[in-house]
């Protein structure tokens, strides 16, 4: 669970706390409903936590969309340069400039962009860089009832945030080499109450 | 399974198999040099006595062509196709297109001509090389952990060898057949430890490599390459004093089979999202 820093002066991302996370699927459907995805096509998606990981009868989830990584496998991979890196960290993906050809999908060890077989190109989240422009939270983070999503800059972590912040937990892949912006707050053991 | 991606099985056995052809022509001007060649064909209107009639060139060309055109079914814009070399400072992708791009032209001025001197065919041969080199980074992505190192690479190297050793041997003359039935004896030999051996260690790697051997050994294609395209080849060419013509043919299914199981069946990091990795 090592966590490696940024060397950016600035990289805006994810905070997801497992522990708050009730699973309810909120910001999948925030960011569903704010887009309009194609059926089939997920920005955000929340993964369970195998239970040989989480071994309780309560369950834990990832709430997982793109990592906005701080040397972005996505970006190194396109052919006609349709992802930029912005300077706040965020890693926009222009459709305009995609031709289609999957070598992000591919690439990206998230499976954070996706194929859209309508317009016959890729897409994902880029963290609703129009919203944060104007001032405004992404609409995952906006929507979630119980604070389990935040956006943070791990450039400027709080004392507390970098403490308890994990970039590697189990269950989601270790790649030092893109170095993925998303931290996590691990879930506590569930407390055993004997009847 | 995964989607096969049919357009990239295509570009890339058929690109492997011009680089082959290409690679073993300039190394039977090689042997011609010593003398290997005396009864190969002269090149028409040159007089010359090296490899490399105009209908095997022709032959590489038209291969070549073929691989670029079903690289463009892959694409959901084709039409965007011309823009694939704007990210050379970084993109493997478009690297790879500029590398066979060059090599599919190197292809047709010998085809067109007819006259492909040493320095052309050193050239072709290098060229394609390089262009192979670009397919290995290109599809070794850092997501899938089972190819991201060198194993691309290696597959591709033996794919260029096994074809252009096979159909390379339709239009070598006597001289050169011992040479090429030799380097298909061993591209064989290689290709079965290889695709023995490499499942077997993803075995015993991380959990996602180990779920790509269990894919790739769970494939019926795999099995069908492993005993039509390599085994078979192996002991027929074990019994046989040169290479049979029918060995070009059935030495290209086995490899399109191989490759759609490379594909097909390598295991994305992201399908175990929440699981130990
Ligand atoms: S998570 Fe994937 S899509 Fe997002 S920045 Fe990283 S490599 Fe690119
Ligand atoms: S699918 Fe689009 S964004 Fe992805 S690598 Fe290809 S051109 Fe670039």
């Amino acid at each position: 669970m090592t966590t490696q820093k940024t060397s950016l002066p600035r990289q805006r991302a994810f905070l997801v706390d497992v522990e708050r996370c009730i699973g309810c699927f909120t910001c999948a459907m925030a960011c569903k409903n704010y887009y309009h995805q194609e059926t089939g096509v997920v920005w955000r998606q929340l993964y369970p936590l195998d239970e040989a990981i989480y071994p309780h009868r309560e369950r834990a989830f990832f709430s997982l969309a793109c990592n906005h990584c701080e040397n972005p496998a996505c970006l190194n991979a396109c052919p006609v340069k349709a992802y930029e890196k912005r300077e706040d960290g965020v890693v926009v993906h222009h459709q305009d400039r995609c031709i289609g050809c999957g070598n992000c999908i591919r690439s990206c060890p998230y499976g954070a962009p996706r194929y859209n077989p309508v317009l016959k190109k890729a897409e994902k989240c880029s963290l609703c860089h129009e919203r944060l422009d104007a001032g405004k939270q992404p609409a995952c983070v906006q929507s979630c009832p119980v604070r389990a999503l935040r956006l943070v800059d791990i450039a400027a972590l709080s004392t507390t945030d970098a403490a308890n912040a994990v970039q590697y937990p189990a269950g989601y892949p270790e790649m030092p080499q893109v170095n993925p912006s998303t931290r996590f707050i691990m879930p506590r053991t569930p407390r055993v109450v004997r009847r | 399974m995964q989607n096969i991606e049919l357009p990239l099985v295509l570009f890339t056995v058929l690109s492997q198999a011009a680089v082959g052809m290409a690679l073993l022509l300039a190394v039977r001007s090689c042997g011609c040099a010593g003398g290997a060649c005396a009864t190969t064909p002269t090149i028409a209107g040159t007089g010359e006595n090296a490899p490399g009639s105009r209908t095997e060139w022709l032959t590489a060309t038209i291969v070549m062509g073929v691989a670029l055109l079903a690289s463009l079914f892959h694409l959901g814009h084709p039409e965007g196709a011309v823009r694939t070399m704007a990210h050379l400072e970084k993109a493997w992708l478009s690297r790879e297109i500029l590398a066979f791009g060059a090599f599919a032209a190197l292809l047709a001025v010998a085809a067109l001509t007819g006259k492909a001197g040493a320095g052309l065919r050193a050239a072709a041969a290098l060229v394609g090389l390089v262009a192979l080199y670009t397919s290995g980074m290109t599809y070794a992505p850092p997501a899938m952990p089972a190819v991201h190192n060198a194993a691309p690479l290696g597959f591709f190297l033996l794919s260029a060898l096994l074809l252009g050793a096979s159909f390379g041997s339709w239009f070598a003359g006597e001289g050169s057949q011992p040479m090429l039935r030799a380097v298909l004896l061993g591209s064989l030999a290689a290709a079965l430890a290889v695709y023995v051996i490499v499942p077997c260690v993803w075995a015993s790697g991380g959990t996602v490599m180990q779920m790509t051997a269990r894919a790739w050994l769970a494939s019926p294609l795999y099995w069908a390459r492993l005993v039509l395209g390599i085994i078979v080849p192996l002991v027929v060419m074990i019994r046989s004093p040169r290479i049979p013509r029918w060995m070009g043919p059935l030495v290209l299914l086995g490899e399109l089979a191989g490759r759609a199981v490379f594909f097909g069946a390598t295991v994305h990091a992201a399908m175990n999202l929440g699981a130990p990795y």
